[in-house]
């Protein structure tokens, strides 16, 4: 009954759309007041220490090494090292543009910073080859999904945050690793749909690169490449706490911006700054709610009572997971993929667990399903992105994307049901 | 001019304390493995960096707590607005008002229980693990800032009310990233993700004169910010 109570306001408040943030404490704040004996005056501390976790720091950390490689020049340099690499096969930029993207993935945490660091590069550059803009803004709108895929990723910090209450719950160290191989994967699914459909249409492709300018290229991009190899070998290697990885890598890619390619001047630096606070702060102010969100649940055994009903449907671990991933989809279209993650995953994990399901693997299926709705309408970022780059309308997008799209669900249904995608990384090298 | 020092202390606030964040995990980290290293160990191994991480934190909280405040300025919290954007703008303006004065209770309630929360603290002799500061000082971010972003919402409510404008940063014009101008990237890099005209903010009326709001989605989107 409680749970009815609670979720019907939730729901009736974010209808009217004010901030998710908002909705979710006032909906805390309501139930605390009317319904229950919980202190309020716990509410208050916990504000305050529901943001009090040190993992929850590498999210600022990332958005602001993000910022910084995207005003410094490193995406630039990554494309030309992936033009020569691939340039001369069919689909010759498009291919750039996927590989761009893994490898852009591979430092940025967050999607649309994916696209926008790419797409700006790549998509101009089609559009003067002769591609045309249909072709490109879908190739680079659902290849910068990769960004939340491939480690780092702002989204899989969240995963890790909303389910610490478990005992069970994944690292974020774990669920980086894991994100490797699907993000490998996807890919060179997305790169094979392109080079298909490059082939069939007979877009241009450019001349093959010598040995020499590919080395030139790579030399150019190995500052921004350094980078992946502190992250993930630094988290691997337990050089560093995913933390601590974060703030290592913003204060390598200011260095590397500022002063190794020059592309960004000092006084650039602040606003860099503020708009990365701005950033960061409404994602932890997010939190901050769900964190309280999630403790009256907790307190009101809502997740329990759910995990237990839905195992006394006897629904099996694959109509379970069918069930969560069209739950996933369905809320793609009104929400943004932090927010989904922090209230879905308390709700949904406790079950996950109860029916056997790896933590990990759960979490890569979730990040897998989140890339998805970024990439359709209504509120699909990347494709936001895209249209601000392209000046295509959204309507347009969303037929441009479809391709693409349907490789995504299929690659979402083959890592729901083969959790090796997922698991076999991480197991290899002993992270779990 | 009280208002425009206040603005631009809210800025400097939060850029000076991720920025400082950045900095202090940096060196913790690099004293740490310094330390290891012969020749430097003798100077630098006394070195305590133990409370580096718990001021990383308190400096995050209070740059999430004023940076929620100046996120309502730039209106860059992120909402369920697919809704209310298909309404006509009449009817959607009641919604968004509504939203914003909701955002003004929560921030006031919370804020007041904060400052008595704070009150409580502050009879008390409680200091932080390892900084061992008054745990009253460091709690001042949830009264303070809960109460700036209050404030906010209300200033939002009251420039909406009036010129049926909501905010929006306008990063095309970044200072300082001016000069350079013939980088065709950097007019696509400004954009802000969580600030575009998608279905995560509310359309406010001044931009998307009602008409045809159920179109609004079709178009392309062109400087109407």
């Amino acid at each position: 009954m409680n749970a009815a109570i609670i979720f019907g306001l939730l729901l009736a408040l974010m209808l009217t759309g004010m901030p998710i943030s908002i909705s979710l404490g006032l909906t805390v704040l309501t139930f605390l007041f009317t319904m229950t004996e919980v202190p309020i005056e716990a509410v208050a501390l916990k504000l305050f220490t529901g943001i009090e976790k040190f993992e929850i720091m590498a999210i600022p950390f990332f958005i602001l090494a993000g910022n910084f490689l995207t005003h410094g020049g490193v995406a630039r340099r990554m494309i030309n090292f992936a033009t020569s690499m691939v340039g001369h096969w069919h689909g010759g930029l498009g291919l750039a543009g996927v590989v761009g993207c893994a490898l852009f993935a591979a430092v940025s945490g967050s999607s649309p910073a994916t696209v926008v660091a790419i797409g700006s590069i790549v998509l101009p550059a089609m559009v003067r080859q002769g591609f045309p803009r249909q072709f490109g803004a879908g190739v680079i709108t659902t290849s910068g999904a990769l960004g939340i895929l491939i480690p780092p990723s702002i989204v899989m910090v969240m995963y890790a945050v909303a389910t610490s209450g478990s005992q069970q719950s994944a690292s974020v160290g774990q669920l980086f690793i894991a994100g490797v191989v699907p993000g490998l994967i996807l890919a060179f699914l997305l790169g094979l749909t392109t080079w298909y459909r490059a082939w069939k249409n007979g877009y241009p492709r450019l001349p093959k690169a010598s040995l020499a300018e590919r080395f030139r290229t790579f030399r150019e991009a190995i500052w921004g490449l350094l980078l992946i190899i502190i992250v993930i070998g630094g988290i691997y290697s337990g050089i560093f706490t995913p933390t601590e990885a974060a703030a290592m890598s913003a204060v390598y890619a200011f260095i590397v911006a500022v002063f190794v390619y020059k592309d960004m001047p000092l006084k650039g630096v602040p606003n860099v700054l503020l708009s990365s606070a701005n950033m960061s702060a409404m994602l932890l102010y997010i939190i901050t709610n769900a964190v309280l969100f999630s403790f009256v649940l907790t307190s009101e055994n809502i997740p329990q009572a759910i995990a237990d009903w839905i195992v006394a449907q006897g629904l099996g671990v694959i109509a379970f997971l069918l069930v969560t991933n069209v739950l996933l989809l369905a809320a793609g279209n009104f929400m943004e993929p932090s927010s989904i993650v922090l209230i879905m995953a308390p709700i949904l994990f406790p079950v996950a667990i109860k029916l056997g399901i790896d933590p990990v693997h759960f979490g890569i299926m979730m990040v897998v399903n989140m890339e998805v709705g970024m990439c359709h309408p209504p509120v699909g970022l990347n494709l936001y992105v895209a249209s601000g780059i392209t000046k295509m309308g959204i309507t347009e997008l969303t037929v441009a994307v479809w391709p693409w799209l349907l490789t995504m669900l299929l690659f979402l249904v083959a890592v729901t049901y083969i959790p090796a995608l997922s698991l076999w990384l991480p197991r290899m090298l002993g992270v779990m | 001019m009280l208002l425009k020092l206040l603005d631009r202390l809210e800025e400097v606030l939060i850029a000076f304390l991720i920025g400082a964040a950045t900095l202090i995990i940096f060196a913790a980290v690099a004293h740490r493995y310094a330390s290891g290293v012969p020749v430097l160990q003798d100077y630098i191994l006394h070195w305590n960096f133990s409370w580096a991480q718990e001021l990383c934190i308190y400096m995050f909280v209070w740059m999430a707590k004023f940076g929620a405040a100046y996120g309502v300025r730039t209106g860059i919290h992120v909402g369920v607005d697919v809704v209310i954007n298909r309404l006509e703008s009449r009817n959607r303006g009641k919604f968004i008002i509504f939203g914003l004065l909701a955002g003004a209770l929560f921030t006031g309630v919370v804020g007041t229980l904060g400052a008595n929360f704070v009150w409580h603290i502050a009879q008390t002799e409680q200091t932080s693990a390892d900084l061992e500061w008054p745990m009253w000082m460091i709690y001042l971010a949830i009264p303070v800032g809960s109460y700036l972003m209050c404030f906010r919402f209300l200033q939002v409510t009251w420039l909406f009310a009036r010129t049926g404008e909501l905010p929006h940063h306008d990063h095309g014009h970044v200072e300082g990233l001016e000069e350079d101008l013939t980088d065709p990237q950097r007019e696509a890099q400004d954009v802000n993700w969580y600030e575009m005209d998608d279905n995560l903010h509310p359309h406010d009326i001044a931009h998307h004169e009602g008409g045809k709001p159920r179109n609004r989605i079709n178009e392309p989107k062109e400087n109407d910010r």
